[in-house]
């Protein structure tokens, strides 16, 4: 019998903390990727996502819905990575990173730098712009997931993807 | 490079992986390099391990109590009791009583197990009560009635408390209460439980030759 997370909540809040690891586990596999992609390093994500964790704990009892708990601890996790990044120093720029050849024997190290410059030009977008591209593109969301996720509604969605892509465009320039 | 600024209407739908027009071969080799970028980068970010769930529970263990530890929660809290038989009558009611004045207001899900009379030398009478104002039906299960889940309904009181008597023959059982025929919780005032085997707990009240000893 899975529990759900208005009853971990509810447990929780009643005394069970060791239940909140449950909450811990659920979250941590379900947002990890989406918080290093949002911050662009494994570790400060790692810590970011722990402040996040300690913060839903300390304000449990002022989450209004605790059936939804995914969705307000996404909201608190998506604040802690975007000023987690901000105190970051910033990412390699786009122009000190190697193109890919294109000819290079080696694949793998052209994805790497593919992946440097996607990284890089990432520092380019607001903080609603990378959420919305990462949430499309990373965690591979429809529209409306996104929008159920994070309260805002598709068409604003889409167009801070687009912009997103945009200035990405604008950003890889010569590279593309 | 193209000479677009922005992407096309057709290379954003491309992109959206939804259907879109005649997108320009460049434009979607240009989208492709984009895409494979994306994935690169993708692949490359390791989410972070189960270390990070020990270091958040370490850090919950080290905090102080909850906030809403404290106060008047631990007044209401249920606590072993052990009393002679001509008292429990007495007790339950003024527990009852005193529950009803000193709780400030509905909310969700409070309950107390109070022992209330002997039936018989090795049986006696214990009041389930829970506060749930917003249940559409309650009932009680657990080790004595093989955990049926609607054998034993209980009734509605004033201020949305839910309550049934049960004649518990002297021993230990677990139990929970379901909400609406879905929802299984413990006791949230009980201080004994026991791990359910599925992820949960069990709520468990001892019951003596006297009375509730233990819940």
């Amino acid at each position: 019998m899975e529990l759900s997370d208005g009853m971990v909540v509810q447990r929780v809040l009643d005394g069970e903390i060791e239940l909140f690891r449950v909450l811990v586990e659920r979250y941590r596999a379900k947002f990890g990727r989406h918080a290093v992609a949002l911050v662009g390093d494994r570790d400060a994500a790692a810590d970011a996502m722990q402040e996040a964790f300690i913060r839903a704990y300390d304000s449990l009892d002022r989450c209004r819905e605790p059936d939804r708990f995914g969705s307000w601890f996404f909201r608190i996790l998506t604040n802690q990575c975007h000023d987690t990044r901000s105190r970051l120093r910033p990412h390699a720029d786009i122009a000190e990173v190697d193109p890919p050849s294109g000819d290079s024997p080696d694949d793998d190290a052209d994805r790497r730098e593919l992946g440097l410059m996607i990284n890089a030009a990432l520092d380019e977008l607001t903080a609603e712009q990378r959420e919305a591209f990462v949430l499309k593109h990373v965690d591979g969301r429809s529209y409306e997931e996104m929008a159920d996720l994070t309260g805002v509604g598709v068409d604003a969605l889409k167009m801070r993807v687009h912009r997103a892509r945009d200035t990405l465009r604008e950003k890889l320039g010569a590279r593309l | 490079m193209s000479i677009r600024d922005r992407w096309s209407a057709d290379a954003h739908r491309y992109l959206d992986g939804t259907p879109h027009g005649d997108l320009d071969p460049e434009e979607r080799r240009e989208a492709d390099l984009v895409l494979e970028a994306v994935e690169a980068w993708t692949e490359g970010l390791e989410p972070p391990t189960k270390a990070l769930d020990d270091a958040v529970m370490a850090r919950i263990r080290a905090r102080a109590p909850r906030p809403a530890d404290h106060g008047w929660r631990w007044l209401i809290r249920p606590q072993p009791i052990r009393m002679r038989p001509v008292w429990v009558p007495l007790a339950a009611a003024a527990a009852l009583a005193f529950w009803l004045v000193a709780k400030p207001g509905p909310e969700p899900e409070q309950s107390i197990p109070v022992a209330s009379a002997s039936a018989t030398a090795d049986t006696v009478f214990v009041h389930f009560h829970l506060v749930a104002p917003d249940a559409r039906v309650v009932a009680l299960t657990g080790t004595f009635n093989g955990w049926a889940a609607d054998a034993y309904q209980m009734a509605r009181e004033d201020g949305g408390i839910w309550s049934i008597t049960l004649p518990l023959p002297v021993g230990e059982y677990q139990y929970q209460f379901v909400i609406n025929g879905e929802r299984w919780i413990p006791d949230p005032r009980s201080q004994a439980r026991v791990d359910d085997g599925f992820g949960g707990t069990n709520s468990v009240v001892v019951v003596g030759p006297r009375g509730v000893v233990q819940s």
